[in-house]
């Protein structure tokens, strides 16, 4: 099946090869991904203000020209996924905001279209058996700390991505490929990448700091995560902060395509730089 | 042609004031076979009356109309006066010109004595086509029978013994005692559960009018009040518990050691046994999924060591019919399923229990004895964090009520817990504290003051491990704080929810329940342990969250009204409801379909034609269920079923006279 | 048709709530239009639409079927059964040749003596826009 493809803005500029590994795990899988025609930013951050209607426009002009070309979108970006899922389901049930932006992107769009994560193609459609047969190369078990943060579960009626106080999908797509998926406390709590404003940013540090140590504790050697925003901050504050640990952060696409038979420096790994250990521990360069 | 009285009142001015009372008593003369019209000043009077009942008994009268106020003011009180005179009740109609006209039209005397000629002319035609009704008479069973043998039900059964009449009290679990006999000490006088509990237990069990059908579940009732037939459904014990003598013998001998759900989850069992050493009946039962005989294993142990060869693997479940009078349904209540709970980790680290593990760990014939200590290792724990609304008052992921007791309990349990452990710390975080009841808010005083519990108000968002300790991050609202608490125990006071198959039997005994299961009473407020199931009461938690006072007080209701109703020899019902006429009823069963109150009944007629038998469906109305609402009557097709006082020809005829005298007054 | 044209409305009203609220109106001295005339039945369940029908047929301007609030029924389901055959008798009857605005179901609780009172005057007032129902009556 065909989908409308949406990278967001951060894969498209500093994370390329976030946008990499996604096409390639996809092309591995099947999917076929064709990115949607000019695009822009989904805006980042789903208004609450009832009366944002103007911050609504781009997802808004999104949805609707994916369904203008008749496919269904996928992202892999937590922070594209939650913007537009959430504005989808308002456009289906607030009839006076979908009125609002009908007249203002001048596109006839009543929320009929579907917003993916790419995890969850490959969970309901693909399913991470048939992951499982088509890797390429196995990771050796290694150790890694999935990292859900907050926008992917929550509002979890609104995303229903997975189960919101215990979600198993990366659980379930690193077992998948062949690494160890490591249980820890704080997998599902806030990395901080929003407090950085002012005084806030030690808070900021604090949150970062305690994923990491959490995901140490419980013997991980990596933490993956689907959101580029806390793949950021999380490498950002465990380099700022003096005497925190460091765990190599991973995109899932990362070593998902990596699995799948893509090149180590396609996938982005560095094995003299950050991903020494990891690369190391999986062996770079071998293709069963 | 029947002989009509109608009976014009004037309220005072109430009426007449803006009615022309004269002119309706006139006009109704007029109409065919009334053969007396009057208007006294006040009907409802002793000489208004007696006007009545001399006209009744002078003319003959076949039928009467009071025009006066609603039926809901005076319609008693004018079908007694005719009863007196001799006449049928249920042949007096009120016709209601005050509420419904003189108040409402108090500017316009011709348009409001037009409407009060219409509103007479309407029930003398409805009251020209009234039947003398007599009450429907139906003998009582003198028995009760009392679902779930808990403290309600232990209660309500020892109440309606006590008043002389025989009770069946029906236990799905082998033994009686219920939610209760679980407990350790009990709010807010700290006297052992056991202590109050095991005398009423023993008492139940020896009380010569109370038969005790443990380890049982009801299958179908069918019948209506005063006569309902039950069938119960007796599960293998395995045991013959006539030739058992409660020895335990095979207890001790059984190799097979499982999880203990009495213990939730703290304690284990044998696959042969009771659950605690006070069960009445003081008799064992196998487990069959844990038993190595019943699973094929090569085991006699518990038959071998029988003195008196009760043990019985062949042993098959038993269907028995008893016939009751009435019933109560005191069923209990359940807790969230741990799955609910998932942030808190309940299920997922060991030293995060619910409040009934607590009570378990503090009651002295529990798992430890009655010393708290932390399921992981056995310690002591010097930090405890007792968490309220674990699920309750949380639509959005648990359930949207109260669960009522848990303020009180984990008040109690705070207490507890310093009386066990002085130095120990307890914490407890909280909605709002509710303890509305008799010493409760003193208690919860004491726990603060003199018990040394430290309240938050605030919930708590994450509970994990962190080295041998829990980690219970939460909020303090009150000071606006972020809480962290290294904890070594975790209590979570989980939200109190209808039994899992409330529903299912809800449909058994048709009695409605609420949005969450909780079996609904016939008024919330003055019919709190009847049913819109006549005959079918319910009491204590199976209602909702109930404290055992709370429960005691609604079993006693409910008792004193299953008292009331055996007391009587026979039953008077409602004769205002459905009837068929068998010759018209072609047997489609739509009417069975409509009936709200499963009170119609297919029956077959047979007759011999030649020399065979011909049998035909029909249906039959049973009139001890029937309420009366008519609904059956519009199903039908063939125009067989009718509802007294309320038949076709009489709405129709009203229907016409409304409409002939509204056309003769344009 | 003048003002002063007083129609016929015939009132089918359930004894536990509309019934209740037609008195509640009284005592409460809420004035209506003296147009309607209230038949009491124990559950507007009980009501044939073929009485509608007939009360069309006899001269009646317009008819009112009214109960409970549906899930607050006396029997716990008989405005159901009301909601279900009254939607479709209501299409049945504007396909006869009725006007819509004659045939009203209303849900009036015994606590809605003003709602009562509204709904008589609204339907009075409709229905001598429509003026008198010549489509079914019979001549007598």
């Amino acid at each position: 099946m065909k989908y409308g493809y949406y990278p967001g803005c951060t894969l498209h500029q500093q994370a390329e090869e976030f946008d990499v590994t996604t096409r390639e795990s996809a092309r591995a899988l099947g999917i076929e991904l064709e990115e949607l025609d000019s695009w822009q930013c989904c805006g980042a951050v789903f208004p609450l203000a009832t009366d944002a209607v103007i911050n609504l426009a781009a997802p808004f002009r999104a949805l609707a020209a994916a369904y203008e070309a008749g496919v269904e979108l996928v992202t892999v970006c937590a922070g594209c996924l939650n913007v537009l899922r959430r504005t989808n389901n308002l456009v289906q049930n607030d009839d006076e905001t979908r009125d609002k932006l009908v007249d203002f992107v001048e596109e006839d769009y009543a929320g009929e279209g579907r917003v993916h994560h790419l995890l969850e193609l490959l969970r309901d459609e693909v399913g991470f058996e048939s992951v499982s047969e088509r890797t390429k190369r196995d990771l050796n078990g290694l150790r890694i700390a999935p990292y859900y943060g907050c926008l992917l579960l929550r509002p979890p009626d609104e995303m229903e991505f997975d189960d919101a106080e215990d979600p198993q999908i990366l659980e379930n797509m690193l077992a998948g490929i062949g690494a160890h998926p490591v249980s820890y406390p704080l997998r599902m709590d806030c990395c901080g990448a929003y407090l950085p404003i002012g005084e806030l940013e030690e808070r900021r540090n604090r949150a970062a700091v305690a994923v990491m140590r959490s995901a140490s504790a419980a013997g991980a050697e990596a933490i993956v995560t689907s959101c580029p925003l806390c793949a950021h901050n999380l490498e950002q504050c465990a380099q700022d902060v003096p005497g925190a640990e460091m765990l190599p952060v991973l995109y899932f696409s990362q070593v998902l395509a990596y699995a799948l038979g893509l090149d180590a420096d396609s996938c982005g790994l560095e094995p003299d730089g950050l991903h020494a250990g990891v690369c190391e521990k999986i062996g770079i360069g071998e293709v069963k | 042609m029947r002989k009509i009285g109608v009976f014009v009142c004037h309220c005072g001015l109430n009426i007449a004031g803006t009615v022309d009372v004269k002119r309706v008593a006139e006009r109704c003369a007029e109409i065919p076979g009334v053969v007396h019209s009057e208007d006294y000043s006040y009907m409802c009077s002793d000489p208004g009356q007696n006007l009545i009942a001399e006209a009744i008994e002078e003319k003959d009268l076949e039928g009467i109309v009071v025009a006066a106020c609603s039926p809901t003011m005076h319609e008693p009180t004018f079908r007694a006066a005719a009863e007196a005179a001799g006449l049928n009740p249920y042949q007096v109609q009120m016709a209601n010109i005050r509420e419904q006209c003189s108040w409402v039209h108090p500017d316009d005397e011709e348009e409001a004595t037009r409407k009060a000629e219409g509103i007479v002319g309407a029930a003398v035609e409805k009251v020209r086509r009234d039947e003398p009704l007599v009450p429907h008479e139906i003998p009582i069973t003198k028995k009760a029978m009392v679902v779930g043998g808990g403290i309600t039900g232990m209660q309500a059964a020892l109440d309606i013994a006590d008043a002389g009449y025989p009770v069946i009290l029906v236990e799905r679990e082998a033994t009686i005692g219920g939610r209760m006999a679980q407990l350790s000490e009990t709010f807010p006088t700290l006297d052992c559960a056991s202590c109050i509990l095991t005398p009423k237990m023993a008492e139940v069990g020896r009380h010569p009018l109370i038969e005790l059908m443990a380890y049982s579940e009801v299958e179908e009732v069918s019948g209506s009040v005063g006569n309902f037939r039950v069938r119960v459904r007796q599960k293998p014990t395995y045991v013959d518990w006539d030739a058992c003598m409660g020895c335990m013998q095979c207890q001790q001998q059984c190799p097979s050691e499982v999880e203990s759900e009495f213990e939730r989850g703290l304690g284990t069992k044998k696959a042969i046994g009771v659950d605690f050493p006070q069960a009445i009946p003081n008799r064992p039962k196998i487990d069959p999924e844990h038993c190595a005989h019943l699973r094929g294993d090569f085991c006699w142990l518990c038959s071998r060591s029988c003195p008196v060869d009760a043990i019985d693997y062949e042993q098959e479940e038993r269907i028995v019919e008893e016939e009751v009078g009435a019933i109560v349904l005191s069923t209990g209540y359940d807790m969230l399923p741990q799955e609910v709970l998932g942030e808190y980790g309940y299920g997922k680290y060991p030293d995060v229990i619910d409040s009934m593990a607590f009570e378990r760990m503090k009651s002295s014939s529990g798992p430890t004895g009655g010393e708290i200590r932390r399921p992981s290792d056995g310690e002591i724990p010097k930090e405890v964090v007792f968490i309220q609304c674990a699920g309750s008052r949380d639509p959005d992921k648990g359930q949207s009520y109260c669960s009522k007791i848990c303020c009180m309990y984990t008040a109690k349990h705070a207490t507890l817990y310093h009386h066990s452990v002085p130095d120990g710390q307890a914490y407890i975080f909280y909605t709002d504290v509710r303890a509305g009841g008799k010493g409760y808010e003193e208690f919860v005083q004491r726990t603060v003051e003199e018990d040394n519990a430290l309240y938050l108000r605030g919930r708590v968002s994450r509970v994990y491990p962190e080295g041998d300790k829990i980690l219970v991050k939460g909020v303090d609202t009150l000071s606006d704080e972020n809480v962290e608490i290294h904890a070594d125990l975790v209590v979570l006071a989980t939200a109190v929810t209808p039994r899992t198959d409330a529903r299912e039997m809800a449909r058994i005994f048709n009695v409605g329940t609420d949005e969450h299961g909780f079996l609904n009473e016939a008024h919330i407020k003055l019919r709190p342990v009847e049913t819109t199931t006549p005959g079918v009461y319910v009491a204590g938690a199976v209602r909702g969250p109930r404290d055992i006072s709370d429960a005691a007080a609604e079993a006693s209701g409910a008792a004193s009204k299953v008292a009331m109703l055996l007391s009587r020899e026979e039953m008077e019902t409602d004769p205002l409801i459905a009837e068929v006429d068998e010759g018209d009823c072609s047997g489609c069963l739509w009417c069975v379909a409509a009936c709200p109150f499963d009170a119609i009944e297919e029956k077959y007629l047979t007759r011999r034609v030649g020399d065979r038998e011909v049998s035909r469906r029909v249906v039959e109305v049973n009139v001890g269920v029937c309420q009366g609402c008519g609904a059956c009557t519009v199903a039908c097709r063939d125009g067989a079923m009718n509802l007294k006082g309320y038949k076709d020809e009489q709405i129709l005829a009203e229907v016409e006279s409304i409409c002939l005298i509204a056309g003769s007054q344009q | 048709m003048s003002d002063s044209w007083q129609p016929t409305i015939v009132a089918f009203a359930c004894q536990w709530c509309t019934y209740a609220g037609a008195d509640l109106a009284g005592t409460s001295r809420i004035p209506y239009p003296p147009s309607v005339r209230v038949i009491k039945v124990p559950c507007s369940a009980r009501v044939d639409p073929s009485f509608v029908i007939r009360a069309f047929q006899r001269g009646a301007d317009g008819v009112l079927v009214s109960g409970c609030h549906p899930g607050d029924c006396h029997y716990m389901e008989g405005n159901y059964l009301t909601r279900r055959r009254f939607s479709l008798a209501k299409p049945f009857m504007s396909y006869l040749g009725l006007e819509p605005g004659r045939v009203r179901v209303e849900w009036i609780s015994a606590a809605e003596g003003q709602r009562f009172a509204e709904i008589v005057r609204e339907m009075t007032g409709d229905i001598r826009a429509l003026g008198p129902n010549r489509k079914m009556r019979e001549r007598l």
